[in-house]
């Protein structure tokens, strides 16, 4: 390879496997069928920067073959001017947790007449549309580097998504649920869901639209854990850090949240967002990026760790021949010592939010949306009725002071997470959290 | 792959799997890709990326079942999985796949002096760098990407097309105290400004420092085509395809022929148009496209359909079936979406101009209300950016605010497969902070 830049660094990430998707719609089944997947991504790390070959259909080659390859990377290395080092960090895998059953032991017959239960269960004769759809995705990583590291597991993560559109006199609303999990197969017994996603739809479409504006707003578990993502997660993480689009970039150790708040990332935990090992092979560790209000660490790939310190590598992700990026992976808030019903009364006028839509952020201006599936007011202490379309907006910096309570009842909650073009999947969790003085988007008139 | 080895493969395909089958289809893509990233202004990654895909769809009395694969050596696998997809799919009313058609043998899509190579890509970073460089803002991120694709759709009917794409696409964002700014283009053609888009990005992130907050109320509001395309994507567009109307997941679904719209605005899609993004003579099934209006003169006039849809209800083929990659699966869409109208000077008089929004895909996609955070908006009048706003959230619903049009902008813009001119909306609700 004379001629060529040299080459400090390379890491090969092989990911194969299939995925089977079940789509059930009102009672027709729609396709249900298994596709298959293969790709891989070789990264090079030249004098300068990264030299990435991402290839489709890849298989194991010959040394002579796979030097090319590295050659191929090293050229568009040679591009690059950005000094990038890599910090040390301790390589290792996690056991991926045993799986109850496994899904792919079951007949893809039985996961759809399983599913259509669930899809069935949705009925109301206010509903005009049940939708429910499986999703198994069975990966084989095989990681390698240049420092002798390798590694490789199989993991499969499995679940369902219910929906139910209910109608009536021109009014549409819709009700949701899901269950995802790196648990083992869960499709059986769950018709709950599907009335659930039935009965939430129906209520809707009597529910009132709430005035926005500021008020006190409790976020249910759900939300709250989509809260502590949107809010304080990405702003986090290194690369937004170091390229400057965060806000809590330069606040290490500075208090930026109430004195009892503490907010977690752990790849280890046996939730959706569980990894074995990053996508740079280094083990995987929790990291306290709140620690009693402070900004405590940022989560970090080993590039993002020798440039701007403060934090642990083992938070690189990446879908399969994409390259890593620093991201969340299980995302929660800690118990507080609040009960549900205190929160309820020290809110005494408000809102309480549940269930979520998703949201985003904007890191680096420091303020994030995102909206609940549904909410109740608040009256007296009282959850009294139900509104719909109830969004929250803030600014990271001072909504988490603004943070009341925190209650004792945290819970975890799967979802898929979207940064530079990648989705993976993530779980966010936290108690019930009482917030002073948010912003409430609605386009009620009281 | 070579591409006579890709043809005879097909050809196998087809003959293994009409003895199997009523019907078979093969979709088979492979294409390059080339980017270079910035952090901040230093390129730091420079990529390659070889794509393959194929996809396999078979029909065996009114039964559809479908597999995808990387690797075209796994066809037999991938046939075999599309097989036995489709014992498990509920039958329905099959008049079969398409056959040949006479249509262009123009490849739309396709820049033939486009070179997909990394000092290329380079080289559209440092113009954009340039570009930023007439603002007070600083880098934080960038990326230039291009490539070049060769498609194939073929089936038992006969049918077989080939395709050829090219794309470069460029983007770029900026931050400037606590105010970001991002901006982009993207092209089949070697013909985008990444001068511009360097200083557009630079001018939003420091045109919108220090900005103040505004009270709640009710404000004429002029959404960019940025914006529009984020609160339209989320909404109204799933509100037209055939598939959610007739499973009851449309609130349009019993609105064809009614007024949905203000009466100057008309929508269609025109998958001919001159270097359209998505234009294309034939749909991701192999029909025929054509110009299909959705909404005429403010009325509803059509939804729509591929050929699955169309068969099970009825209808007939809008040529709407699109794919959503190489390895994909196809659902419907459109190819170039047009909203359409009068065309007047709509910042002249004073309105809260919004360029992007933080939040449109948690609207509810079934009512079509949103309460959405507004990013580089400002005060605007005289056609001039003018007081920032710091922070503010925009609430209402994506379907009852095309009835409160106040005019489309002269100047439209192409944001992926949507053709959009910026839209002023009167009397819009604002939640200050």
């Amino acid at each position: 390879m004379s001629g060529l830049p040299a080459i400090r660094y390379h890491d090969l990430r092989h990911v194969t496997g299939q995925a089977t998707l079940i789509d059930i719609d009102n009672g027709v089944v729609e396709s249900a069928g298994t596709s298959f997947f293969n790709r891989a991504i070789l990264r090079v790390l030249g004098p300068r920067g990264w030299g990435i070959l991402q290839i489709d259909n890849f298989s194991p080659c010959s040394k002579k073959k796979f030097n090319s390859l590295l050659a191929s990377a090293s050229r568009l290395a040679a591009i690059t001017q950005q000094d990038v080092n890599l910090a040390d960090a301790h390589h290792g895998a996690l056991r991926v947790p045993a799986m109850k059953e496994d899904p792919r032991g079951v007949g893809i017959e039985e996961k759809t007449t399983l599913l259509a239960e669930i899809e069935l269960a949705a009925r109301h004769p206010d509903v005009v549309n049940r939708r429910a759809n499986y999703i198994e995705r069975s990966e084989q990583v095989v990681f390698s580097d240049s420092s002798g590291h390798k590694f490789s597991y199989e993991i499969c993560r499995s679940g369902f998504n219910v929906l139910a559109v209910a109608s009536r006199n021109g009014t549409v609303q819709m009700g949701y649920e899901r269950v995802h999990s790196i648990r083992g197969f869960d499709l059986r017994h769950r018709q709950e869901y599907g009335k659930k996603a039935a009965n939430i739809a129906v209520a809707l479409l009597d529910a009132g639209h709430v005035k926005g504006g500021r008020m006190r707003v409790v976020l249910n578990p759900e939300l709250a854990g989509v809260f502590a993502h949107e809010a304080v997660g990405h702003a986090t993480e290194g690369d937004l850090v170091q390229e400057g689009s965060s806000i809590l970039a330069g606040k290490v150790g500075e208090q930026i949240g109430n004195d009892q708040l503490n907010i977690i990332d752990d790849p280890g935990l046996s939730e959706f967002g569980f990894e074995p090992c990053d996508a740079e092979g280094v083990a995987v560790q929790r990291t306290e990026l709140i620690r009693d209000g402070v900004v405590n660490a940022f989560m970090h790939s080993r590039e993002t760790l020798a440039a701007i310190g403060h934090g642990m590598a083992g938070h690189a992700r990446a879908m399969a021949a994409e390259p890593p990026l620093v991201r969340m992976s299980n995302t929660f808030i800690e118990n507080g010592d609040a009960t549900l019903e205190e929160i309820l009364e020290v809110c005494g006028n408000g809102i309480l939010l549940k269930g979520s839509r998703g949201g985003q952020v904007d890191p680096g201006r420091g303020i994030f949306q995102f909206n609940a599936e549904y909410g109740s007011l608040i009256e007296h202490g009282e959850c009294t009725s139900m509104v719909r379309d109830v969004s929250l907006s803030g600014e990271i910096l001072s909504t988490l002071h603004g943070i009341l309570l925190c209650g004792n009842d945290r819970t975890m909650h799967p979802g898929y997470c979207g940064k530079g073009g990648q989705s993976v999947p993530v779980s966010d969790g936290a108690p019930h959290i009482l917030l002073s003085d948010a912003v409430v988007g609605g386009s009620g008139a009281h | 792959m070579r591409w006579w080895v890709a043809v005879a493969l097909i050809d196998r395909i087809l003959k293994q799997g009409e003895r199997r089958v009523d019907e078979v289809e093969v979709f088979f893509a492979e294409g390059i890709a080339v980017s270079a990233d910035l952090k901040r202004r230093n390129v730091h990654i420079a990529t390659r990326s070889e794509e393959c895909g194929l996809g396999i769809r078979t029909i065996e009395k009114g039964r559809m079942g479908s597999s995808t694969t990387h690797n075209p050596k796994q066809w037999r696998e991938c046939l075999d999985a599309a097989i036995a997809s489709g014992r498990i799919a509920t039958p329905q009313q099959w008049d079969g796949l398409p056959h040949p058609a006479a249509l262009g043998t123009d490849f739309l899509c396709y820049d033939p002096s486009l070179t997909v190579d990394p000092q290329t890509a380079y080289g559209l970073l440092e113009r954009m760098l340039e570009g930023s460089a007439e603002h007070e803002a600083k880098v934080t991120s960038g990326s230039a990407t291009l490539s070049s694709t060769t498609e194939i759709i073929a089936n038992s009917s006969g049918l077989r097309y080939t395709d050829r794409h090219t794309g470069v696409s460029v983007s770029l964002e900026a931050i400037c105290e606590q105010s970001t700014g991002s901006e982009f283009a993207q092209s089949c053609f070697f013909d985008i400004d990444p001068y511009a888009v360097g200083e557009r990005a630079a001018f939003l992130a420091s045109h919108s420092a220090g900005g103040t907050n505004i009270p709640t109320g009710d404000y004429d509001v002029l959404l960019s085509p940025i914006a529009y395309a984020e609160l339209l994507g989320a909404a109204f567009i799933p509100a037209l395809s055939g598939r959610n109307v007739h499973a009851g997941r449309s609130r349009l679904a019993a609105d064809l022929c009614k007024p949905i719209v203000d009466s100057q605005i008309s929508m269609y899609d025109d998958p001919f148009r001159c270097r359209g993004l998505g234009s294309t003579f034939w749909d991701a099934e192999g029909t025929p496209t054509r110009r299909v209006d959705f909404v005429s003169d403010g009325v509803l006039s059509s939804f729509a359909y591929d050929l699955r849809t169309a068969y099970r209800f009825c209808k007939e083929s809008t040529a709407s079936a699109i794919r959503s990659g190489p390895n994909g699966g196809t659902g419907i869409g459109h190819h170039n979406f047009i909203v359409d109208g009068p065309r007047t000077d709509v910042a002249d008089e004073r309105v809260i101009y919004v360029h992007s929004v933080v939040g449109a895909h948690t609207a509810n996609p079934m009512s079509g209300d949103f309460s959405v955070e507004i990013s580089n908006a400002c005060m605007m009048e005289g056609g001039e950016f003018k007081d920032p706003i710091r922070s503010a959230m925009l609430a209402g619903n994506v379907f009852t605010m095309h009835k409160e049009i106040g005019g489309i902008s002269k100047e439209i813009r192409q944001i992926g497969s949507l053709v959009l001119p910026s839209i002023k909306l009167i009397s819009q609700r604002i939640i200050g902070k």
